[in-house]
């Protein structure tokens, strides 16, 4: 029974003050989509701008941060005000209990991303666009973010500074040193979901792996932290 | 109702770091209200998040209908439970949170199971108000109503009565008195005594996270009515002469003089009452000031830990 507890998730993840900041951080593209549109400098290539876009701030950076944010709120708020005991009091399995707060975490960032890269895309690309152009990226932001969500409420009950851990983790391993250390690559959620962009779109450097193999291991990593999130409200102390 | 103790509490310790929360703890709990008593840090929070599954032992077991919480949730149907500092979410209404509750612990009928447990605790009128704008008091029903509306076999509730004004906390403990008469588990804390009495027939006493006195609310009473007193008596005249008068008397234990004042041991305290002015008169003095020591709360409980202490030894 996961739907009551995702409506209720939802909830309060959009009713959260925070959620404003987050729509600001997704709006960030399209204002500077906006002003490209305006500008178009001739003999830019849209294709290249929009690239550039999705690969080196949409995935990476706001896809990244607002994901982690709603992953760690997910379950992080309940903990720290105590509600949390009203859902694990009850007979649920437990991973659908996680199960539920990653989807609606999941949710929540979708909410903010899918009109903000669509409408990116749109003034990005003008009449260029195409479905594929932005279904593909749509796609890897949605596995990527799915990705963040998990592994940010896993983190959220089994450390106290989720949201430092993530940005260090987001800023530190996935935008520097992943950038120039080709290994590290294979340990960066935004790498894998900029392997789907890479099926329509010029890179800047080659992609991690296929779209495939992406996918799985991206759902690798959404399985794993489920289960270590499940596994959590069984094991750890509860406030 | 199966045979299996709702609650059983096997050696059970938990440590936080160097903290003892909870030493050695075991009881069993099967029907009726039963108090978890003690100061504030001494463990009864603890205890019921033991029971409750939402910590896990250092050493010890806890069993919960024979089964441990943490690894068959399943047992939640059976259970209802009210947190002490958690106030449910805020913008859901009464009803909502309520059902949401209900609909959780796999209530078929959840709308009508959640309107009853709403009338139990009298908050019908207010049922489709946003929880963020009710008084504690009415938080505190909300949390009650969520915890019945399961109809559970057990209840862990976590000082219940805080916030609730005077008719309030009669209606609850008259519904808390009739849950145990049904055959219940209730499992009530409290810091006070005389709220828990009201309710429980059985107490258990709980001192720095040791079970130092367990049994029946009459027998606590009176182990505590039992305990030495101390009282300090400032005389008019000569504390000598008060001093020896007193030593005369059968309910006076031990008498110490200290910089004019008298200090006296009694474990009877009523005849005391009676005696020290008798005593003053035929000395023909007056006394400037009579103060208890260690009547508070605090040293009550002091008393129990030291008196289990000795008993251990």
């Amino acid at each position: 029974m996961i739907g009551p507890v995702v409506r209720l998730t939802l909830r309060a993840l959009v009713l959260q003050k925070r959620t404003l900041l987050l729509a600001a951080v997704a709006l960030l593209p399209v204002v500077m989509a906006f002003v490209y549109a305006l500008a178009h400098p001739a003999g830019s290539n849209r294709h290249d701008f929009y690239s550039g876009l999705v690969q080196q701030l949409f995935v990476p950076t706001v896809a990244s941060l607002v994901s982690l944010v709603f992953g760690v709120s997910a379950f992080g708020d309940e903990r720290e005000d105590g509600t949390i005991l009203y859902l694990v009091a009850t007979p649920q399995p437990r991973i659908e209990l996680a199960g539920a707060k990653i989807l609606a975490a999941w949710l929540a960032s979708m909410i903010l991303l899918v009109p903000s890269l669509v409408i990116s895309g749109l003034l990005g690309l003008g009449s260029e666009a195409s479905a594929s152009l932005i279904g593909w990226p749509l796609l890897g932001v949605a596995t990527a973010s799915l990705a963040y969500c998990a592994v940010a409420a896993w983190l959220s009950l089994y450390t106290r500074r989720p949201v430092v851990i993530g940005v260090l983790y987001i800023l530190l391993w996935e935008s520097s040193i992943a950038t120039f250390a080709a290994s590290a690559k294979k340990l960066s959620i935004s790498a894998y979901g900029r392997a789907f962009v890479a099926h329509v779109l010029p890179q800047s450097s080659p992609a991690v792996t296929s779209t495939g193999v992406a996918a799985v291991v991206l759902a690798v990593v959404v399985s794993v932290a489920l289960w270590a999130t499940a596994r959590g409200l069984s094991h750890r102390e509860l406030p | 109702m199966s045979d299996t103790p709702a609650i059983e509490f096997t050696s059970v310790s938990r440590w936080f770091g160097d903290t003892v929360a909870l030493a050695d703890v075991s009881f069993t709990a099967a029907g009726g209200v039963i108090g978890l008593l003690g100061h504030n840090g001494a463990g009864k929070s603890t205890t019921l998040k033991l029971c409750g599954g939402f910590s896990t032992p250092s050493s010890g077991a806890v069993r919960i209908f024979g089964v441990n919480p943490r690894r068959e949730p399943d047992v939640y149907r059976r259970i209802g439970i009210v947190p002490d500092h958690s106030p449910p979410w805020p913008f859901l209404s009464a009803r909502e949170v309520v059902e949401l509750s209900a609909r959780l612990h796999k209530v078929r009928d959840y709308r009508g199971a959640a309107a009853e447990a709403i009338a139990t605790v009298d908050l019908e009128d207010a049922a489709d108000r946003r929880v963020g704008e009710f008084s504690h008091g009415m938080r505190q029903r909300v949390k009650l109503a969520q915890a019945l509306a399961h109809d559970p076999e057990l209840l862990l509730l976590d000082e219940p009565l805080n916030g609730l004004d005077p008719a309030q906390r009669g209606h609850v403990i008259e519904l808390l008195t009739r849950l145990g008469t049904e055959g219940r588990t209730v499992i009530v804390s409290s810091h006070v005594l005389h709220e828990v009495e009201r309710m429980a027939p059985r107490v258990l006493v709980l001192v720095n996270g040791h079970l130092v006195a367990e049994g029946s609310t009459e027998a606590i009473r009176q182990l505590i009515s039992e305990r030495p007193r101390r009282v300090l008596v400032r005389p008019g005249g000569d504390p000598r002469a008060l001093a020896r008068a007193l030593l005369e008397m059968t309910s006076v234990d031990a008498v110490r003089i200290d910089d004019g004042t008298v200090e006296i041991e009694t474990s009877d305290p009523t005849a005391l009452g009676v005696a020290l002015p008798q005593a003053a008169r035929k000395l023909d003095d007056v006394l400037a000031s009579i103060q208890p020591v260690g009547d508070d709360l605090e040293s009550v409980y002091a008393y129990l830990h030291q008196r289990a202490r000795g008993q251990a030894r």
